[in-house]
């Protein structure tokens, strides 16, 4: 029982920090039917920034808000330069687009920040045993912040008006500008929050799990997983996606065989797309954001 | 449903279709040309490497390409090999097999180097062997499995064989009087017959493994590995794999509380896994080449003063001290300089002499190859170190 429970933890907080990963790709994907595959290097980005600030002794809360506001800032360039002059965007060339830019973002982490995998300062460093089961302080903060900011994004999302014209650009995207939404001022809006959220998932999630240059293909593997497990359209279901996705991998390497690991995220796909192409959790997924 | 849903599942297929597009092109490299080994005695003598510069075994990589540009750097400052210039071509794996062999093919067949030296892990210097062997390519890795050199003609090694790893760590347990083993080993080439050997070598003392976990060189989190060995109730427990995941396998161990002794491999000798495991590394013993005890050695070890003087030259050049695999890659470095300053540019030559390399003092330990051994070293190249407040120190008495 206390193994069961063990893993549960460490399943759940290693699938918050996929559950933000797959937010951003929500976010845009509705907004544009952009597939960003620069999200996991939003994530490895943050890290290695506060990583670096912290190295060059900043404090480590500025440190985390520096990480945060300059890859909200890439975000917000990458949708201006690459995304908006676009004028018939398809999936397909978003996809091109973003993966050069990944391509493009890896590159210039590793030239900057070299090779080696480093983890940042915990937010509190130790933990403690409750009953058996070992909990680390950051795998607490993890799981708050995690679901504070989806808690946020949500609310943005249901009850801001911003946040509805977004909506309303997923849903009708003519109908939207015909009541006078912005579509342009839409999609930046949409890059800018999946930065801001991929980057709180990179600097929560350096501490226990570190970040090197190339850490953002995984996690952005792992977050598009989760994605699509909600459909890719629902905040919601991005967040049990990667909830899910994170529990089970624990399990499977826990019980089954640790080997098997990283395959569990790649099978849930292939039967999510097969099976459920809307997504695991329900069928009006499509009409929510 | 409709028509929102179609799209979606394009979509989503696509995205999946590019992303693992990419990760195969993470490892695209030019290859191909043709020629075969020059064996010219004029102009410049070419040393190819090949190491894990980028990826899971940065933390290997990079402090050898330091080491090998700081060689390279000295000896050009000496004039070369009797007056010929030495050019050191590096190119870096990503920690692939199928990068290492790419880079092997470019640097045999379009830079057509008289040595190969790499490379930093197991996998992609098996990848490497072949082409090595088949293009008649004198070859000395950098990485610790016996398998490498196993039967090998062309392919000799510096790092201390698995094997006497083993031994090493056996008979320590043996003092200890443990005899059961829980084992979280690597599962990329360097943890590749880990166990078997175990059980092989163990068996005399009656030590053997109960339960074995692996984890991917790149791994994150260990609580399921960790969960599973704790329930194993082995007497002591060994990860065996590489910083930084043996780091993090080393804190998620004590992170749990376990409290049964705990060792590690040969493949922890870095900074980089002081760092990773922090506090959690107090207490762990591992086998390790003596470069990371150099000034708690006796003056009369014989290494002692190849090792110092590497450590200063390698300090002042760098700003900080350098890991055992830098050593690996001193060692390499220095036995195929010396077999091209004894022998030339015959690739024979070269081969038949490293086979014959006796009582060769080097950073990893002292070297005797012979035809069946292209490792050359013993398990007297070990010394147990433990963690004491953040440094590598001595496990006092170790009864040699």
């Amino acid at each position: 029982m206390t193994d069961l429970l063990q893993l549960l933890f460490a399943g759940l907080s290693q699938g918050a920090v996929y559950a933000l990963v797959a937010i951003g790709f929500v976010a845009i994907f509705t907004v544009s039917g952009v597939i960003n595959l620069a999200q996991g290097e939003f994530a490895a980005l943050a890290g290695l920034v506060a990583i670096s600030a912290v190295g060059s002794g900043l404090p480590l809360l500025a440190a985390v808000v520096l990480a945060v506001v300059s890859v909200a800032l890439v975000a917000v360039i990458m949708e201006r330069l690459v995304i908006f002059p676009v004028k018939r965007m398809t999936t397909l060339v978003s996809l091109i687009l973003t993966l050069g830019v990944s391509t493009g973002l890896k590159a210039l982490m590793l030239l900057v920040y070299g090779p080696n995998a480093e983890g940042l300062t915990p937010l509190t460093p130790g933990g403690f045993s409750l009953g058996g089961v070992s909990i680390r302080y950051q795998e607490l903060w993890i799981l708050l912040i995690a679901g504070v900011v989806s808690l946020a994004v949500y609310w943005f999302y249901e009850r801001t008006l911003a946040g509805k014209s977004l909506r309303a650009c997923a849903e009708q995207p003519v109908a939207a500008r015909l009541v006078g939404i912005s579509l342009t001022k839409a999609s930046l809006l949409s890059f800018l929050i999946a930065g801001t959220v991929g980057a709180i998932a990179g600097v929560l999630a350096s501490p226990l799990y570190f970040t090197s240059w190339e850490s953002g293909l995984t996690l952005g593997l792992k977050g598009f997983v989760a994605a699509t497990l909600g459909g890719l359209i629902s905040v919601r279901g991005a967040v049990l996606g990667g909830l899910l996705l994170g529990v089970l991998e624990t399990l499977t390497a826990g019980y089954i065989s640790t080997g098997l690991r990283d395959a569990v995220a790649f099978l849930l796909l292939i039967i999510v797309l097969v099976a459920r192409p809307a997504g695991i959790f329900g069928r009006t997924a499509e009409a929510r954001v | 449903m409709g028509r929102r849903t179609a799209t979606t599942r394009a979509a989503a297929v696509l995205a999946a279709m590019t992303l693992s597009l990419a990760a195969c092109a993470e490892s695209e490299e030019g290859g191909g040309g043709g020629g075969g080994a020059s064996a010219d005695e004029t102009g410049p003598i070419k040393i190819g490497a090949v190491l894990d510069i980028t990826g899971a075994g940065a933390s290997l990589g990079v402090p050898e390409r330091q080491a090998l540009e700081l060689l390279a750097g000295q000896l050009e400052e000496e004039g070369g090999i009797d007056g010929r210039e030495v050019e050191l071509i590096i190119e870096d794996n990503q920690s692939t097999e199928d990068g290492a062999a790419k880079a092997m093919n470019k640097l045999v067949n379009e830079d057509e180097v008289d040595i190969v030296l790499g490379a930093s892990r197991t996998g992609p210097s098996l990848a490497m062997r072949p082409i090595a062997e088949s293009t008649e390519t004198p070859m000395i890795s950098l990485a610790a499995n016996q398998a490498i050199v196993e039967d090998s003609e062309w392919v000799f090694k510096t790092a201390q064989n698995d094997r006497v790893v083993i031994e090493r760590m056996i008979d320590y347990m043996a003092e200890q009087g443990w005899s059961t083993v829980g084992l979280a080993r690597d599962a990329s080439g360097f943890g590749e017959g880990v166990q078997e050997m175990f059980d092989e070598i163990g068996a005399e003392q009656g030590i053997s493994v109960v339960a074995t976990e692996k984890f991917a060189p790149d791994a994150t989190d260990f609580t399921a590995q960790m969960v599973n060995l704790r329930d194993a109730g082995a007497d002591v427990n060994v990860i065996w794999g590489i910083p930084p995941a043996a780091g993090l396998a080393q804190r998620a161990y004590d992170q749990l509380g376990i409290e049964t002794p705990v060792m590690q491999s040969h493949g922890i000798g870095n900074q980089v896994f002081l760092d990773t495991a922090g506090e959690a590394a107090e207490g762990m013993v591992a086998p390790l080449g003596r470069l990371v005890v150099a000034e708690q050695l006796p003056e009369d070890d014989p290494q002692k003063e190849i090792i110092t003087s590497f450590i200063e030259d390698y300090t002042a050049e760098y700003g900080a001290g350098p890991s055992t695999f830098s050593g690996h890659a001193y060692d390499a470095w220095q036995l195929a300089v010396d077999a091209l300053s004894e022998e030339g540019t015959d690739p024979q030559a070269i081969r038949d002499h490293l086979e014959s390399v006796t009582d060769f003092t080097g950073i990893s330990g002292v070297f005797t190859m012979t035809p069946e051994d292209h490792a050359g070293l013993s398990k007297e190249a070990l010394a147990l170190v433990t963690v004491e407040n953040g440094q590598w120190q001595l496990v006092p008495d170790q009864g040699d």
